[in-house]
């Protein structure tokens, strides 16, 4: 499947930590600008000089930030930030002060923030709705996080929806503990009640399980808010109208985890679009054996042509496993680009009739 | 004293990086050239899809312990088996583990506490290294753990002493309290940083470096930088009529200018290992220890 910015209102960009996701994200949206659909893209972790580049800092972490882009469509750019949303979230939808103030300092949920994992997918969820239902523009590049499990991002939304329709939240918002102190799960188990009550004691510790039970409550009036926008953000992510570009590494050892994710996407039934395999050496012709070269030059000519060969290898390899769906390699550049006529330059190579983007 | 003699001493040596870096293939060469050394080395990789084996040569370990060259084994963890095995090792009851364990009380409450399955990991290390774990356990004197790519690992390591803070008694808040000790003991635990010299690598590797120093007071060992373009030799002019020379002295410049960025950041012990002609697999992870451990015997160690 082709990438069409006529039909496609929202690109989402996937693959491994280190592949230049965040870079080519950038570029797409430049594209998309470039031809008049006002964009957005919206970045996890673009390095200090992307960020320059695009002329986005800090207070992108809150908003949308536009870029001066000279474009004829409107290019803003976004930086997601687990905690700082997480906050905004709480103070935003909680039923009134005191229950905000509650939950932000809640001796759980301070731990929970700072540790991000889980966090940071759910934040982007998120923040995903908020632009979609707002509806400001007509394409929005979505970078995802710099993760071996960055699928975990995609399936958040069904994490949530299954953990609010779970029988724990049910439990949580219930009081937890009784006038005497004990767990009330008691009932819930049976006659091994006093077991759990001991065994969560022993382990996790009482304090903690009633910092978790009253973050959990406090959260109450939340829930049906929650379930509701990842329920919407699940559609949207499997509509006709999403596509995902999956970049890849180069060179066969790459391949298992662009499979793993080719395969992911596939089964859990997201649209599919082009495999952009990035930084790929160029083919070198085989060294020729002059007695007068220097011999680091000829060291320096095997490996280069060893290169050029191995990520071509990886190119044919991958091709054959993904048969029917397009394959675009993108030349290693000596420097990753860093500022707008660059990555211009990296989105020109992204179209065209063998290219990743349909006019 | 050398690197290498500061590394063998220690019981725990630490590998994390972004991811992409090589931080794998590292961690292999570094157990191979431990137990070339003599040390009796296991190597921990924790993460849900293993892939630490191709470097060594053996088949998946599937959560066992594998024999892969004289003194060195591997081990691949998922930290919620781990926690799963500390959970039926606390309730004796098998009907009533059994329970729990697929019950959304713990499958959404105890996976939400943060740092419980580091905890458990990082136990699972230190038994192993003293002698008490559980099932065919090696006798190893060190274990070298590929720690989860950047902001996990430093994470990972600051997790016990959150354990500690948060939960004051019972089986993980005795843990936490021990392994936030044995971390922060210099003589038994120390951290390699594996980046590469690029823009984003270096960057990351610079804000670990402080993370570190923030969140534990600890520093690298060292910094090994990894697949390093070979340096053109100086004063030659035709590049612009050569296509491969060019590449290579434009990459090389990258290399260059990251290499001196890092220097900005770090004055600690550096060390650089080149790219090689060789596919990911266990004669990469060879040659690169011998490459390794070269390099770490002529440095010194300033921690």
């Amino acid at each position: 499947m082709e990438l069409n910015l006529e039909r496609h209102r929202l690109v989402v960009v996937v693959g491994s930590g280190g592949v230049g996701k965040t870079t080519l994200a950038a570029s797409l949206a430049l594209m998309a600008a470039r031809r008049g659909r006002d964009t957005l893209v919206m970045t996890f972790d673009p390095s200090l000089r992307l960020k320059d580049a695009l002329g986005i800092g800090e207070e992108a972490r809150d908003r949308e930030v536009r870029v001066d882009a000279d474009t004829p469509g409107s290019l803003h750019g976004s930086l997601l930030d687990a905690k700082q949303t997480f906050d905004r979230l709480v103070l935003r939808y909680a039923p009134d002060g005191a229950a905000s103030e509650r939950i932000l300092h809640n001796r759980f949920y301070e731990h929970l923030a700072g540790n991000l994992t889980g966090i940071l997918e759910y934040m982007a969820v998120e923040r995903l709705y908020e632009v979609a239902a707002e509806q400001r523009y007509d394409t929005v590049v979505l970078d995802t996080p710099p993760t071996r499990q960055a699928l975990d991002f995609l399936e958040a939304p069904e994490r949530i929806v299954s953990f609010l329709d779970s029988g724990a939240i049910k439990l949580a918002l219930r009081p937890w503990f009784d006038e005497q102190g004990h767990l009330r799960v008691a009932s819930w188990l049976g006659f091994m009640g006093r077991h759990v009550e001991s065994f969560f004691d022993r382990v996790v510790g009482l304090g903690l399980l009633r910092d978790m039970a009253e973050f959990f409550q406090a959260f109450g009036p939340l829930y049906d808010g929650f379930r509701e926008r990842a329920l919407e953000v699940q559609e949207l992510l499997r509509s006709t109208e999403t596509a995902f570009v999956l970049v890849s590494g180069p060179g066969p050892e790459q391949i298992p985890d662009t499979m793993f994710f080719a395969r992911r996407l596939l089964e859990a039934g997201y649209q599919l679009g082009p495999v952009a395999v990035n930084r790929v050496h160029p083919r070198f012709e085989p060294p020729a054996a002059t007695a007068a070269e220097d011999p680091t030059w000829a060291e320096a000519r095997r490996l280069f042509h060893w290169l050029g060969e191995r990520d071509h290898l990886g190119l044919a390899e991958l091709g054959s496993l993904l048969p029917g769906r397009p394959l675009l390699p993108i030349e290693l550049r000596p420097e990753a680009p860093t500022d707008l006529a660059s990555l211009e330059a990296l989105g020109s190579g992204l179209v065209g009739v063998d290219g990743l983007v349909k006019h | 004293m050398k690197l290498m003699d500061r590394l063998a001493a220690l019981k725990l040596v630490v590998v994390t990086g972004k991811g992409g870096v090589g931080k794998s293939t590292l961690a292999a060469a570094l157990g191979l050239a431990l137990a070339r050394r003599g040390r009796r080395t296991l190597l921990l990789e924790i993460d849900p899809r293993e892939s630490l084996y191709q470097l060594l040569d053996v088949p998946p370990t599937g959560g066992q312990f594998e024999r892969a060259f004289e003194g060195l084994y591997v081990q691949n963890l998922s930290p919620r088996a781990v926690l799963d095995q500390v959970v039926r090792e606390r309730i004796h009851v098998e009907l009533l583990s059994k329970r729990l364990l697929s019950s959304p009380i713990y499958e959404h409450f105890v996976e939400a506490a943060p740092g419980l399955k580091e905890v458990a990991v990082l136990g699972h290390a230190l038994r192993v290294i003293r002698g008490l774990a559980a099932g065919q356990a090696p006798e190893v004197d060190l274990v070298v753990l590929d720690a989860p790519a950047t902001g996990h690992g430093v994470s990972m390591l600051a997790a016990p002493g959150l354990v500690a803070e948060v939960i004051h008694d019972g089986p993980f808040g005795q843990m936490g309290g021990e392994l936030a000790a044995f971390i922060s003991d210099r003589e038994q635990c120390g951290i390699l940083l594996a980046t590469a010299a690029e823009e984003m690598p270096v960057q990351e590797a610079i804000e670990l470096i402080d993370s570190l120093a923030d969140r534990l007071s600890r520093r690298p060992e060292a910094v090994v930088v990894n697949a390093l373009y070979p340096e053109p030799p100086a004063g030659d002019r035709h590049a612009e009529a050569d296509r491969t020379l060019d590449l290579w002295i434009r990459r090389r410049r990258v290399n260059d200018r990251e290499l001196d960025r890092l220097a900005g950041a770090w004055q600690g012990p550096r060390v650089e290992l080149p790219l090689m002609r060789l596919d990911r697999g266990v004669e990469l992870a060879q040659t690169l220890s011998h490459a390794l451990q070269d390099a770490l015997e002529a440095q010194t160690s300033w921690n």
